[in-house]
């Protein structure tokens, strides 16, 4: 579903992420856990295609991104880390411009919004502008947008933040839901609980560098992710 | 306390003197001494010459008929107008709609030491309009008319009295203004609204400003009289200026008193109105079936959304589209009496160049487009990662721009059309030079506004009225008029020759900016 091969990115002469390779499997929920400044967003932001990098290679369903980026971004979503929404715009406004840009039928787009609205109790407020949202608002009705053309992979950059826990929840149903109908989740976190509860798999990645990666048992072994997540940066300190 | 919250205060005022927030770093002491220098030389150098030079012309009939008084006293009244009109928009956004508000107010700060710092900033910019206008007329006043000490010492206290009364104006009017908002919906709409009735208002006063001032030159002693005989208050305040030591003290103790009441007020309602979100009536979401458009569709109308959902960007971007009604309009009455003088004074087929130097010249204070990249700023990772090209965003960009001209370009066009007194050919190579024309600027006002975005700003006037991008755009249709319009004098060519040379230049370039927009442009934008 996602393959990161090689991946390098470089700020001038800081290297944020260092010849990173990873592979997400459709049905697989896959965090990707490290410190401030280790590397994840970059990482996110080359798989959508929103930040180009200087090697290595990134295919969405087997496509290249860098070759065919838009045929890559009609099968994915992405949520960043403070979805910075249109305020100009109602939640309603908002949910149908994006079905337009993907296409999303009427009835699909219709069904789906109320669906998730109501899941997430944000459907008495989609007529209101998203410039009065409070934050975790904005995150609900990414997280709607995003649901909305039934991606196949979702990239998320610390989703929970700013989501209740009822919302929390619901989130976690529905990224177990897309990976029940073979699609994937790939999403950067620092609730290593919640990591631990959800995942199939997970990399930690420090400085630009995969350090561990694998199924959960693979990576925490007989110790808690906390632990182990600890241990490696102590390691390399 | 106050101490530090005006330093806080006077540093965010001088910020960008010192910082470039482009390239996110400080000012090199060169750049420092530029900026303040380009600073002086356009409030002094162009607003104050023009200013002094009126003064300079009023002066000396005023004092020969010892009414230097009404002197004062229209300086006083140009300057409270120019000063409310300056600082009455920061008054409101400045007090209470500042982003730290509710920092400061968590602290352990008085809530007046922050009104204080707030005011200091409101004081400064209606300050430096008032200064602008009053200092030339001191300045000619003590060179024709006196200059001893009770006139220096009650030209400044006048300085003085004007700058506090205006801040308590601005303070009054942005406390009206922030109340309406909070029960108003179309806010925007409002605004602009409000500020062209303004601009109407500015231009109004301005084209009969010549000739009031000409009538009370020369009728200066009757309009005196009258003046001094009705508004007794008025003629005291004039008398501040010449030295008179009682009118500086009432008019002291009197602007003492409207500032305690201005205060009080201000202290009573800042807390909730700056912590208020709004009464506004919850409109309440009623499922219905969606309409369903292209991704070509739905990005114009994100832009024109964009665009509808702010008055700054409304008026400082779209105020083009009012000078080309107003072209239209004045050529539909004036234009067959004008059009032959023109062609009669210079040669036949002057009107219609001149004319498309003129559109080209109204049409350059629409830049809907420049700021448009700039304005993506913290959303711009949604195009990013949507199915659509950079150019199919930019494509959007520039259909807003062109469909929002289009309405008012024509009318002025078809006009102008009318109004001109050549053949068929000439009339229709005028509306093809004009309609590539307005081409060309929606191309060059996105042109620039890709080459320099600003994607860091944290208030959108940045990227609207001050950056670079928006001036370029401007500068660049002024550009254009000049080459347009400036070889016709030069080249002794036929209207048709000549306007079918411009035609198939401007052809040409439209051609090559679209494609460097579609190729290297759409790269540019999915880059940012």
């Amino acid at each position: 579903m996602l393959r990161i091969e090689h991946l390098t990115k470089a700020y001038g002469d800081k290297v944020a992420v260092d010849d990173l390779s990873l592979h997400i499997r459709p049905g697989e929920i896959y965090g990707f856990i490290g410190h401030n400044g280790a590397g994840k967003t970059t990482t996110l932001r080359s798989a959508v295609g929103i930040q180009r990098f200087d090697a290595g290679e990134i295919y969405i369903c087997g496509t290249s991104i860098r070759e065919d980026p838009i045929a890559c971004k009609r099968q994915l979503a992405y949520i960043p880390d403070n979805p910075d929404l249109y305020d100009f715009m109602t939640g309603i406004k908002y949910l149908n411009f994006i079905a337009d840009i993907f296409g999303v039928s009427a009835q699909d787009r219709q069904t789906r919004i109320r669906t998730y609205a109501d899941r997430f109790e944000l459907t008495a407020d989609l007529a209101q502008p998203i410039s009065a949202y409070s934050h975790g608002m904005k995150q609900k009705l990414a997280v709607i947008a995003a649901w909305l053309h039934d991606p196949k992979l979702i990239l998320m950059d610390e989703p929970f933040v700013g989501l209740d826990p009822k919302a929390s929840h619901l989130l976690k149903e529905m990224m177990r839901e897309v990976c029940d109908r073979g699609g994937a989740i790939f999403f950067s976190t620092h609730v290593l609980e919640v990591a631990e509860k959800l995942c199939d798999k997970v990399a930690i990645i420090k400085q630009g560098k995969l350090i561990r990666s694998g199924t959960m048992d693979e990576v925490r072994g007989d110790d808690s992710l906390e632990e182990v997540f600890l241990e490696l940066e102590a390691e390399e300190c | 306390m106050l101490k530090i919250l005006l330093k806080k205060q006077l540093m965010e005022v001088f910020r960008s003197y010192f910082y470039n927030p482009k390239k996110n770093t400080a000012r090199s002491k060169a750049g420092i001494i530029g900026m303040f220098l380009l600073y002086i030389f356009l409030m002094l150098g162009v607003i104050g010459v023009s200013l002094g030079f009126l003064a300079w012309t009023m002066c000396g009939a005023f004092v020969a008929a010892d009414m230097g008084w009404l002197y004062f006293l229209i300086f006083g009244f140009m300057a409270v107008l120019l000063g409310v009109f300056g600082s009455v928009f920061s008054t409101f956004t400045g007090l209470y709609l500042s982003k730290d508000n509710d920092l400061l107010l968590s602290m352990p700060i008085p809530v007046g030491s922050i009104i204080v710092s707030r005011l200091l900033n409101v004081y400064l910019i209606g300050l430096m309009y008032i200064a602008v206008v009053l200092l030339p007329a001191f300045i000619v006043y003590w060179i024709f008319g006196t200059c001893s000490l009770a006139v220096v010492i009650g030209c400044l206290v006048m300085l003085l009295l004007v700058s506090v009364f205006v801040l308590l104006l601005s303070c009054l009017l942005g406390w009206v203004v922030a109340k309406l908002s909070l029960k108003l919906k179309n806010k925007s709409f409002v605004s602009v609204l409000i500020a062209l009735a303004g601009i109407g208002l500015y231009y109004f006063l301005y084209f009969k400003a010549q000739v009031l001032l000409r009538q009370l030159i020369e009728n200066v002693v009757v309009y005196g009289e009258q003046v001094k005989g009705s508004a007794y208050g008025l003629y005291l305040f004039g008398r501040i200026g010449e030295g008179d030591w009682l009118a500086m003290l009432l008019f002291t103790a009197v602007i003492a008193v409207l500032s305690v009441l201005v205060w009080l007020l201000l202290k009573k309602s800042f807390l909730s109105i700056a912590t208020a979100s709004g009464a506004q009536k919850k409109t309440v979401y009623r499922e219905k079936a969606a309409k369903l458009q292209s991704p070509d569709r739905a990005l114009l109308g994100k832009e024109l959304r964009r665009f509808a959902s702010s008055a700054n960007y409304m008026l400082n971007c779209g105020l083009g589209l009012l000078f080309l009604l107003a072209l239209g309009v004045g050529l539909l009455i004036y234009g067959a009496e004008m059009v032959p003088e023109i062609d009669r004074m210079l040669r036949p087929g002057s009107a219609a160049v001149l004319l498309c130097a003129a559109f080209c010249l109204m049409n350059s204070m629409n830049d809907m487009a420049a700021p448009s990249v700039s304005l993506d700023a913290r959303t711009l990772w949604q195009v990013q990662s949507l199915p659509v090209s950079g150019w199919q965003a930019l494509r959007a960009k520039l259909n807003m721009h062109l469909l929002l001209i289009a309405g008012p370009a024509l009318f002025a066009v078809v006009s102008a059309a009318i109004a001109l007194q050549d053949g068929i050919a000439v009339r229709l190579l005028f509306v093809l030079v004009c309609l590539l024309t307005a081409l060309l600027q929606a191309e060059w006002d996105l042109f620039v506004g890709l080459k320099l975005p600003n994607l860091h700003w944290t208030n959108e006037i940045t990227v609207i009225k001050q950056s670079g991008a928006v001036a370029l755009a401007m500068f660049g249709g002024w550009g254009l008029a000049l080459v347009l319009g400036g070889p016709w004098f030069l080249l002794r060519l036929d209207a048709a020759v000549y306007l079918g040379i411009v035609a198939a230049l401007t052809a040409a370039l439209d051609l090559l900016l679209w494609q460097w927009l579609k190729k290297r442009g759409g790269i540019v934008y999915s880059n940012l």
